[in-house]
């Protein structure tokens, strides 16, 4: 059967920027459109579940689906999501989107009240003979609660002309392996699970419509290219591995909501997701201090000239990987504060506050009295890395009163070796200016559970922890607005009985 | 044949095993047995889920049934755990449960390779073609991996004797069906120790509990109370053990169950690795299980001496002196529950500053100070400090206040901010000292969280006046 559309390569999942109102935020959805087709994709598809489309009015998306539309221009093909839990609507949805010119429409299968494979079926097929516009199936069981079998995206592919292509989330590979065995050639693959993009790809999809691909186009594009065009696997394979953090947490802690925070940091703003979604809950708030640490990692947020004011009149700077909450002038530095808690696993987790300050002030002082007067089960350690101090000096307090020799190894040996290595990555990265070390002194609480068990994770949780407390100390964070949206919601674990 | 069918409460005995953990130690098996007996059940089940009978060896399995058989002499029946994954272990232990003098034999749904309908069938058919004494199917999805599906149940019932089917899933839908198809046929037991009197209510005809190791006369009385149809008397005495229930199924059965009854001074010693103390039960839950054990009577509450110093006085800020700093005093709440604060507030570059940062870094043991939190990941500002001044010597004091305690005084001081008794400038200016009063022997931790809120506003609300 005669296919007039089949979608292929890199498909950004348009995130819907929302502007301080909530409402559809157009420069700021026209200037994302620019930035990934610059990038390189092959189209782009708005009003997905990345789009946020279920939180969306029709007369919401039917904008959306114009905006769109109209600044892309004809550079690549849209896929406009028109999915929607009731047949009658997604039919409206579509139409409309084909009257608006869109090239494509992406449906979800129905959600909520749960659909039977007939159903399924016909819900396609009526809203398929009702417009001449190219359908693409969506599988994403994860929130539609249903999958479409095999046989049934068979069916539809087989005996209706325009069904074109089918999107598999799943990040089921047996499902999609059953997919590329009964219908390569026959409609599109696309696959919609950032972790596996390029497996699917390497496996015969045709294409990755991706949430990160709002983050990462270009990565995505390199990807694609690199097995599509140069049959370089060894590549793809690097580069997925390399970002994989990146689609592991966009993947599994809320699409939109963490790519519209990671725009936000990388300086592009695109307001906040809708309620009920909020960051703290589906997406922890240290996903998305880890997101930061890892762009910086990979150079992709922006650095910029911070002066760090010591005391009146003496200025260090350093180029700072700064987000908009990093104020161009850091002041105050007699006595900062921050603290971050890292998991996973409940025994290895980290829990770090964090003190900063000029030696000659409260924290410089507190550190030689910490080291003169060491308490029992609580004594201090100056942090080395590899023997050697690190700078600026850091002073180790465990938090759990130590009782057992275990404990102890794993306090001074994993955990120490984590502080370290996250204060010597922070100079390096400009996060404490190179020439102010020697002015400053830190003080990390540390705290390791008396069951924790695995060197590595506790190792690691301490490392990052220690990144996001020293940003948050540094930054101020969290800020006056943060603590008033988000006090009300607060769930502190050990608040409630088991 | 098979003419023995299970009424009432039976407990899901734990094995107690040997220090060295390499052999049964009969001596507190028998203990045991008599314990639960006297608490007056119905019967005994020897190497279920709870009795680990997955680590257990054959030899083992067999010696604990024979001990648990002698030791009740004919007091009450005893239903034997002889289930395996294979067909022939399962055959081979119910016909030495059927020689060695037990009235049943429990048999769970083969795991790990899970069989579909028709292996499931046929596995519980050749257990029960195979012995004269009735046979009790065990559907425990938890640990199974899947239910035993309700069409097979059906069938089995018509097999003489299969008398009965504990059902530990707690799926209440799934108990009621089997009550509509099979009810007339079988006994259907309650394996799940949170819903023990919903179920007896809709018609289970008994229970087989890990917690009836521990608290054998509770669940008797909530037998004895929906037999005389006292639902109020059932459903009063299901939510006295109602936590207890719930630590013990979701915090890994046997180990609890192990740890209560060491705690009551009837030493069961550990569980076989790889379950472990501090594991599947945290050693902050276990605390919190020998709380429940003391509401119920089944261990005296031993008050803590209470320690309390003035710690504000010993960082050294000026409390009462020519310039001295202010230090904001409140309290709130009952007895137990009662907390007191005192906050003193001020710039990073003077007194309160410094004793601020000596207090962060010189932890004082059992005095452990910490950042007040709205939950990790989100401090309070301006920057606070807090300051246990009754001494901490246990998991559930320090529980208290790393949780209830230091969520509350963030919230205490976010809200001071809003209600502008502190200032924006403060915020980044200053840091605060809050010294918090807790008791020892403190339980309610939702009365611990308003208390001490209630007590920081009280104290932040003087500082306008």
């Amino acid at each position: 059967m005669e296919k007039k559309f089949l979608p292929k390569g890199v498909i950004p999942a348009l995130v819907t920027p929302f502007n301080a109102k909530m409402e559809i935020d157009e420069e700021a959805l026209r200037s994302l459109v620019d930035y990934v087709i610059e990038a390189g994709v092959s189209a782009v598809s708005p009003c997905g579940t990345t789009g946020e489309f279920v939180n969306m009015t029709p007369e919401e998306r039917k904008k959306v689906y114009d905006i769109v539309i109209d600044q892309v221009n004809g550079r690549v093909p849209v896929i406009a999501g028109t999915g929607d839990a009731s047949t009658q609507m997604a039919i409206e949805l579509t139409k409309y989107a084909e009257d608006a010119g869109a090239d494509a429409a992406l449906i979800v299968t129905p959600f909520y009240l749960h659909a039977m494979d007939k159903e399924v079926y016909e819900h396609y097929e009526r809203i398929a003979s009702s417009v001449d516009l190219p359908i693409v199936l969506y599988n994403i069981p994860q929130v539609t609660g249903v999958w479409i079998p095999w046989w049934v995206v068979e069916g539809l592919a087989k005996n209706i002309s325009n069904v074109v292509g089918i999107k598999d989330s799943s990040g089921n590979m047996p499902y999609f392996m059953t997919l590329i065995e009964k219908l390569h050639g026959v409609i599109s693959l696309i696959c919609g699970h950032d972790e596996i993009a390029s497996a699917a790809l390497a496996a015969g999809a045709d294409g990755v419509l991706l949430a990160s691909a709002n983050i990462v186009p270009d990565v995505l594009v390199e990807i694609y290219r690199a097995i599509k065009e140069r049959h370089d696997l060894d590549r793809a394979r690097e580069l997925q591995r390399q970002y994989q953090t990146i689609f592991r947490f966009v993947a599994r802690f809320g699409g939109p909501l963490i790519v519209k925070r990671v725009l936000w940091m990388m300086g592009r703003d695109v307001g906040s997701a809708r309620r009920p979604l909020m960051i703290g809950g589906f997406c922890p708030y240290e996903v998305e201090d880890e997101m930061r640490r890892r762009l910086e990692g990979y150079g992709r947020i922006p650095r910029r000239t911070t002066e760090f004011e010591l005391e009146p009149g003496r200025i260090f700077t350093s180029e700072y990987p700064a987000i908009p909450y990093t104020l161009p002038r850091i002041t105050g530095l007699l006595l900062r504060v921050g603290e971050a808690f890292t998991s996973p696993s409940t025994a290895d987790v980290a829990h770090v506050d964090l003190i900063l300050g000029s030696k000659n002030g409260p924290v410089g002082e507190a550190f030689e009295e910490a080291l003169r007067n060491p308490r029992p089960g609580h004594e201090p350690r100056i942090v080395q890395l590899n023997g050697v101090e690190v700078k600026p000096r850091t002073l180790m307090v465990p938090t759990v009163t130590i009782r057992t020799e275990r404990h102890a190894k794993l306090v001074y040996g994993p955990a120490m070796e984590g502080v370290a290595r996250a204060i010597v990555e922070a100079v390096e990265r400009g996060l404490i200016p190179k020439d102010m070390v020697d002015e400053i002194v830190i003080i990390v609480h540390v705290f390791v559970h008396p069951t924790a068990c695995n060197p590595t994770r506790i190792m690691l949780n301490n490392y990052k922890a220690v990144n996001h407390a020293l940003k948050k100390a540094i930054e101020c964070r969290p800020t006056l607005g943060e603590l008033t949206e988000r006090k009300e919601s607060a769930r502190h674990p050990f608040r409630y009985e088991p | 044949m098979g003419t023995f069918r299970p009424e009432g409460i039976f407990p899901a005995l734990i094995t107690p095993f040997t220090k060295d953990g390499t052999g049964i130690d009969e001596e507190a098996l028998r203990r045991l047995v008599d314990y639960v007996i006297e608490g007056g059940v119905s019967g005994l089940v020897p190497c279920g889920t709870t009795g680990e009978f997955v680590y257990m060896r054959e030899e083992e399995r067999k010696k604990a049934l024979e001990i648990v058989i002698d030791q009740a002499n004919g007091k009450v029946p005893v239903i034997a755990g002889t289930g395996s994954s294979s067909t022939k272990m399962a055959v081979k232990l119910a016909k030495h449960a059927e020689d060695a003098g037990a009235d049943a034999v429990l048999v769970v749904l083969p795991y790990y390779l899970r069989p579909a309908d028709k292996g499931a069938y046929q596995h519980f058919y050749e257990v029960a073609s195979s012995i004269d004494i009735s046979v009790v199917l065990y559907n425990i999805p938890q640990c199974t991996g899947g239910f035993l599906s309700r069409e097979v149940v059906e069938d089995l019932a018509e097999i003489s004797n299969v008398v009965a089917l504990k059902d530990s899933s707690g799926h209440l839908p799934y108990t009621l069906e089997l009550l509509d198809r099979v009810g007339d046929k079988i006994n259907v037991l309650c394996g799940h120790d949170e819903v023990v009197m919903p179920a007896l209510a809709a018609g289970a005809k008994g229970a087989i509990l890990a917690s009836a190791n521990i608290i054998p006369d509770i669940w008797v009385r909530v037998y004895n109370a929906i037999k005389r149809w006292d639902l109020g008397e059932a459903r009063r005495l299901q939510m006295r053990v109602q936590k207890l229930a719930r630590i013990i199924v979701r915090h890994g059965g046997a180990i609890p169950v192990k740890a209560a009854l060491n705690m009551m001074g009837i030493k069961v010693g550990k569980t076989r690795r790889p379950l472990v103390s501090g594991g599947s039960l945290s050693w902050e839950v276990r605390e919190e299980l020998r709380l429940e054990l003391e509401k119920l009577g089944k261990l005296e509450a031993v008050a803590p001496e209470r320690k309390e110093r003035r710690l504000l006085e010993e960082l050294g800020v000026p409390v009462g002196s020519s310039f001295a700093v202010s230090v904001w005093e409140g309290s709130a709440g009952e007895r137990r529950e009662r907390v007191s604060v005192r906050i003193a507030i001020g710039s990073k570059d003077g007194p309160i500053g410094r004793a601020w940062a000596k207090a962060f870094a010189c932890l004082e043991p059992g005095h452990e100070a910490l950042l007040a939190v709205l939950e990790p990941n989100l401090m309070a500002r301006p920057p606070t400090l807090i300051l246990p001044s009754v001494e901490i010597r246990n998991m559930r004091q320090a529980s208290m206040v790393y949780g209830p305690v230091q969520a509350a005084i963030a919230r205490a001081v976010q809200d001071a901010v809003e209600e502008g008794i502190l200032t924006m400038e403060s915020m980044e200016r200053d840091v605060a000292l809050v010294e918090v009063s807790v008791d020892p022997d403190a339980v309610d931790r939702r009365a611990i969280y308003t208390n001490t809120y209630a007590a920081a506003m009280t104290a932040l609300r003087k500082m306008r006046q």
